[in-house]
């Protein structure tokens, strides 16, 4: 079975950590945007066709809870894994309950990584695919009375 | 009647020395002195005196100026190189004024001329003695701020180190992320076809493997560290220890399986503590898992708890290897640890002793060489921050 890649996009204020996860993903077959801040991630977001983002939620510069509120009003379907410092566990949790897929503490296991990646990855494919099921009976719907 | 009970018996605590050369004046006054419920030594000159006060300290010294052989001055001098808590209250010839104000500037708590009114005595000897009782709280008070402030510095000083522990933990967790994906990264391509071939592959394998461990390792112990700081948003629930105490052993399942051990469990019931589950739970782990890491194979750990009037005690009891009586004190320590490095961080305790006491509970333990430990921890029946709450139970 041929991989689809996974077009994901990665926020995070540390360069060096953006640069490399973002190597060692493009390595696994995924597509990856770097973004070093809560505004950028938000342009990204309205610029490419993004299915995962994996967030800091520690940056000093910006709330990442404020963050995953705009992305999840703004693309409700887009997954978010949120990246915390051991002291912000507990904002994951409340992100989670604003709707962050998951979450995992630095310096974060790859292959747990990689798991809730596609564990992320195919929740939004199977609501896209239901979506595209439901648009496809809506045209035959729609067909059937004219 | 109760009036002159009570002042009998604040009397009752004073000792008296009369010092007098005369001793028929000398005996009727003690004879007052002591149907007035003091507790009286006499001496019949300064040298006497003396030496009755070395050997046991009075409160109050009554003494005539005029003796023959030492002075009362002289025996008053000598009193205050003592360096005691006692006060001297002269007795002076009529008119000699003179020698009671210069008793007064060698440190006499006051004089009175003779003859004297026994009230009167009585009055200043109570007076003495209430003047003494002040010092002595005014001196134990002032230790006592010392104390609390040396406490307040250290307390400071560790909570300081907390801090500046846990902002380093934290700190160190951005570089430690980067070494992870790096070193990950490395790995992933040395597992490209192009460079199955290289030289020196498996030492670039085996190092890049080390790097990967250690960097697991650092991790656990800053989470560890930074487990120490926690906000006090603690979950405060009942909980039944002997319930908790169950479902860590069941956690340890498969080593205790392994290792042959036998589990002993009281099977009492108690009262429920309010307290936080997580943070027992944690402080548990570590207990039963030093347990099972003393025994090394074959072995026993008992778990028994107890209502006590404070609240409850669960203890962890094992029949390995014990710990010496020199290295009681030290288990406690940050980075002490008895297992090879790169198992364990060496903070388990001293975590779990920082996790009790933020529960307001304290952590002790016995231990026998070649027969195995046990640690005792005590929980209060209120967790520390619901002191003001009412519950309804």
């Amino acid at each position: 079975m041929i991989k689809v890649p996974t077009n994901i996009l990665l926020v995070d204020d540390e360069e060096d950590f953006v640069e490399m996860l973002a190597l060692r993903l493009e390595e696994m077959g995924e597509n990856v945007v770097k973004a070093y801040g809560g505004q950028q991630c938000l342009d990204f977001l309205d610029q490419e066709s993004i299915d995962v983002v994996i967030l800091d939620i520690k940056m000093p510069s910006m709330d990442g809870i404020q963050v995953l509120k705009a992305i999840k009003s703004r693309h409700p379907l887009v997954e978010v894994i949120l990246l915390t410092g051991h002291g912000t566990t507990e904002t994951a949790i409340k992100g989670m309950k604003l709707g962050a897929y998951d979450y995992l503490q630095k310096p974060a296991d790859f292959e747990d990584l990689t798991n809730k990646l596609a564990g992320a990855s195919k929740k939004k494919e199977d609501q896209d695919e239901r979506i595209r099921q439901a648009e496809a009976r809506e045209l035959l719907r729609r067909g059937g009375n004219i | 009647m109760k009036k002159k009970e009570t002042f009998s018996e604040k009397r009752r605590d004073i000792r008296l020395l009369l010092v007098d050369d005369e001793a028929d004046f000398r005996n009727t006054l003690a004879k007052r002195m002591q149907k007035r419920g003091l507790n009286v030594l006499q001496a019949n000159g300064g040298e006497e005196c003396l030496s009755l006060l070395a050997e046991d300290p009075v409160d109050v010294v009554v003494m005539d100026v005029k003796m023959p052989g030492m002075s009362g001055i002289d025996a008053l001098h000598h009193i205050r190189a003592m360096d005691i808590e006692t006060e001297v209250i002269l007795l002076t010839g009529h008119a000699a004024t003179q020698d009671g104000i210069e008793g007064i500037k060698s440190g006499a708590f006051d004089y009175l001329s003779k003859p004297v009114r026994f009230e009167h005595l009585l009055g200043k000897i109570t007076q003495a003695h209430n003047k003494i009782i002040a010092d002595r709280q005014e001196k134990e008070t002032a230790e006592y701020k010392v104390r609390i402030q040396q406490q307040m510095i250290a307390t400071e000083r560790l909570a300081a180190l907390g801090t500046l522990a846990a902002g380093v933990a934290h700190e160190i967790n951005n570089p430690l992320a980067i070494i992870n994906e790096a070193a990950g990264y490395l790995s992933q391509l040395l597992k490209k076809e192009a460079l199955a071939q290289i030289p020196h592959k498996e030492s670039f394998d085996k190092a890049l493997l080390k790097i990967e461990n250690s960097v697991k390792r650092a991790r656990n112990i800053t989470h560890q560290l930074l487990g120490t700081v926690r906000k006090s948003n603690a979950l405060l629930v009942e909980v039944d220890l002997p319930e908790l105490g169950s479902e860590i052993i069941n956690l340890f399942h498969k080593e205790i399986k392994d290792r042959k051990i036998e589990v002993v469990q009281n099977e009492k019931r108690i009262k429920p503590i309010w307290t936080d589950p997580d943070q027992l739970r944690q402080v548990l782990i570590n207990l039963v898992g030093n347990a099972i890491h003393a025994i090394s194979d074959q072995g026993c750990i008992t778990i028994q708890t107890e209502s006590t009037a404070e609240g409850a005690t669960i203890s962890v009891s094992d029949t390995g290897t014990g710990i010496p009586k020199e290295r009681l004190e030290k288990i406690f320590e940050p980075f002490f640890s008895t297992k090879p490095p790169g198992e364990g961080t060496g903070l388990g305790l001293f975590v779990t002793r920082e996790i009790i006491e933020k529960l307001g509970g304290s952590i002790s333990v016995d231990s026998d060489i070649g027969h195995g430990s046990r640690f005792t921890v005590r929980i209060p029946s209120r967790h520390p921050e619901m002191q003001d709450t009412n519950l309804v139970e």
